[in-house]
């Protein structure tokens, strides 16, 4: 076992000479002596079964800088659209120059410039998401925590063209240590997407400890993909949390297609009545990768609905966990919720971890999971072959039908596009790193 | 065109089938008839190159080459086509997607073109006018909660649009209610040239009233026991199996 002490020494030191933290000057001592105390979770911690984060600090790190990136490599991106909103961050700074804000009427910025332009609206929703389970990684990004994206879409405002979050990793020498801390607030009767896709310019590793907190207001809808593509020398914790108000709609799509260490933290609360939340996911770990997806929703009031959909195809040694946790509180009566956790192994060495756990203090509820996981179906294979399909090809074609009702849940026709490519690239047998790096895909729309 | 001669093969350590010898010419239709569990289906299965199946003995000769040293998808497009007993769903897959792909891997093994996606589409129109395939079908998975009888006529439009040498349909008249039975029938004989062959399974004489057979087989335990001309159905129909069977027990 590792000295945790030593890692949070490490980290600490790594930010001895900066300033600017999103944090106040006066909180600050308290917060580094929360953060050295906290502990690094291992596998036998309750909602970090599986998990192993010695590959994550086997590497030594440096803080990421502010850096440059030609434009117009992110324009190459297929699904990248010049004429929508964006925010550019890049190893965790906001880089304006980059960035774009095309509706007058939204704010798009760092989080570090809201703290100063927005104050109220920052300090109204700044870390107002309790988290009472606090690891090393959520204590790390409070404490040091200097930059993020901050969107903010006023009551009434629908933004039509999706508003993309863009995160690089770009490194000239060395490892870099990255963290964000991002707010997207939808006020009442607002609507948004964002899509929010995580790169890496970089063959050094990188590790990114990330957090995104999203507030939805009464009635508002929101559409929340994730794209983690980072390549396979990337780490990646990222915690998401968030608040739904009465009838708000969140629908949150995580594609986590590239990382050596991938855990991403979704918590949703369900605060009002109404709140209608679903999420689904697909991870695709290669070689000897680890993705971990831990959800967990709590239905605080009733007449709330939610539904999981996971999915995964796990290939060569890689190990996927999937842990969906539903907590309905005492009263929240007429809760909906669904789960459903599907894993297609693609080798024998490959494993799937699937733990659905439920947690009910509430009698007149409908709450069902359901997880599967093997190999493609054999016969359906053999049939395709009888008819002269190879068995590459037959097998690409399962997997994809596999993954297909995901895909089309995805409402942006060019990120859909990205992600089909990705996938059929993948599962061709295309190196997962000149798949996931930026400069790819001028062929793939 | 297809010479089976002294087939033995096995599953999980059972013999299934106790050498199996049969010789089809182009332009013939055989059928194989027999008692359920006597091992018809595996006979196809083998042909078609299933691999739960382990071949213990003897050699298919199919167009002069060693069947079972091919894989299925190379047997395909050398011509066989297996007609399901039961056709596998596939969700997610789309008919049309599932015969794009295997038309094209025809195609090129023929040393031709890929269609190109109207010509494709025209070409599954013409086919699916042959068996009186309802169109509604092509947008749908594969065999995705299709009717029985739909999936019998799903299997006998594949086999229009692959024209294969030697068909094999095992049981494609299950199932099928009496007019659904004449389209498929017609649709089977529409195909039929002098240079293909076809091998129908079946228990039913109703069948053989719309197919033809030039030669019907009796499989029975593992063993084609009794081989005979069209009349031999008949026979079949009035007495069943009984003495077939008496007899080829004593024998082995
Ligand atoms: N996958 C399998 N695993 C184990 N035994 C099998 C398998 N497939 C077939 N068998 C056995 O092989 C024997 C022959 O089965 P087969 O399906 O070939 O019979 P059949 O002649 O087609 O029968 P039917 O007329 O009922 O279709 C049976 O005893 C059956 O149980
Ligand atoms: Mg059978």
């Amino acid at each position: 076992m590792k000295d945790t002490k030593n890692e949070n020494i490490i980290f600490a030191d790594l930010y001895k000479n900066e300033t600017d933290f999103l944090i106040k000057e006066t909180e600050k001592k308290k917060y580094v002596e929360e953060f050295l105390k906290s502990k690094i979770p291992d596998g036998k911690k309750e909602n970090w079964r599986k998990f192993n984060s010695k590959p994550i600090f086997r590497h030594k790190y440096k803080l990421g800088k502010k850096a440059e990136l030609d434009f117009n490599t992110i324009k190459s991106m297929s699904f990248f659209n010049p004429d929508a909103n964006r925010i550019v961050l890049i190893n965790g700074f906001f880089n304006e120059k980059l960035s774009f804000r095309k509706n007058e009427e939204i704010i798009l910025t760092s989080t570090k410039k809201a703290k100063i332009e927005y104050p109220e609206i920052f300090y109204s929703h700044f870390r107002k998401i309790k988290n009472n389970d606090k690891t090393f990684f959520d204590a790390l990004n409070e404490s040091f925590s200097q930059d993020g994206a901050f969107i903010f879409v006023p009551d009434n405002i629908s933004v039509k063209e999706p508003i993309h979050i863009l995160h690089f990793i770009i490194s000239s020498n060395g490892n870099i240590f990255s963290q964000t801390e991002n707010i997207i607030i939808a006020g009442k009767n607002s609507s948004l997407k964002i899509i929010h896709s995580y790169h890496s310019l970089s063959r050094d590793f990188s590790f990114n400890n990330g957090r995104t907190d999203i507030f939805a207001g009464k009635n508002s809808a929101t559409e929340y993909y994730i794209f983690e593509g980072e390549g396979d020398t990337a780490a990646h914790i990222n915690n998401i949390n968030t608040e739904q108000e009465k009838n708000s709609y969140l629908k949150s799509n995580i594609v986590t297609f590239c990382g050596s260490t991938v855990r991403n933290n979704f918590k949703i609360k369900l605060n009002e009545e109404h709140a209608k939340t679903e999420i689904e996911g697909i991870y695709m770990p290669d070689k000897e990768q680890y993705i971990d997806n831990f959800v967990e929703i709590s239905h605080l009031k009733s007449n709330c609905e939610s539904k999981q959909l996971f999915k995964g195809v796990i290939d060569n040694r890689a190990i996927s966990v999937f842990t969906g946790k539903v907590y309905v509180a005492p009263g929240a009566q007429k809760t909906n919720s669904e789960q459903s956790n599907k894993n297609l192994l693609l080798t024998d060495y490959a494993k799937a971890y699937s733990r659905p756990q439920l947690e009910i203090y509430a009698d007149d509820v409908a709450c069902s999971h359901g997880s599967t996981t093997g190999q493609l179906d054999d016969e359906a294979l053999f049939y395709m072959r009888t008819r002269g399909i190879p068995e590459k090809q037959a097998k690409t074609m399962l997997t994809s039908a596999f993954l297909k009702d995901i895909i089309e849940n995805i409402s942006t026709e060019s990120y859909k596009d990205y992600v089909n490519f990705l996938i059929n690239g993948r599962l061709k047998g295309q190196n997962p790193e000149t798949l996931c790096s930026v400069k790819l895909c001028p062929s793939c729309t | 065109m297809l010479s089976i001669q002294n087939l033995k093969a096995e599953i999980e350590g059972k013999e299934i089938l106790k050498g199996i010898n049969l010789e089809v010419k182009p332009g013939e239709v055989h059928a194989i008839m027999g008692p359920n569990g006597s091992g018809k289906s595996t006979l196809a299965s083998v042909l078609a190159g299933r691999d739960i199946f382990k071949v213990t003995g003897g050699k298919v000769i199919f167009k002069g080459k060693n069947l079972l040293e091919l894989s299925p998808e190379e047997r395909s497009r050398e011509g066989i086509f297996l007609a399901f007993q039961y056709p596998v769903e596939i969700p997610g897959v789309s008919i049309t997607n599932f015969m794009r792909a295997a038309l094209d891997q025809h195609r090129i093994h023929r040393g031709l073109e890929p269609m190109n996606a109207s010509e494709f589409l025209r070409y599954m129109k013409e086919k699916k006018a042959l068996v009186e395939l309802d169109a509604k079908l092509e947008g749908r998975s594969v065999n995705v909660g299709f009717s029985g009888g739909e999936k019998k006529k799903n299997e006998v439009f594949q086999m229009a649009m692959l024209e294969p040498d030697l068909a094999i349909l095992d049981e494609t008249d299950s199932g099928l209610d009496i007019d659904a039975l004449k389209v498929v029938a017609n649709g089977v004989n529409k195909l039929k040239t002098k240079d293909n062959a076809t091998i129908v399974i079946t228990h039913y004489q109703r069948l053989l009233d719309y197919i033809v057979p030039d030669i019907i087989h009796v499989l029975y335990n593992g063993r084609i026991v009794k081989t005979g001309g069209k009349e031999l159905a008949l026979e079949l129909e009035k007495h069943g199996y009984d003495e077939i069977k008496k007899q080829a027990d004593k024998m082995f």
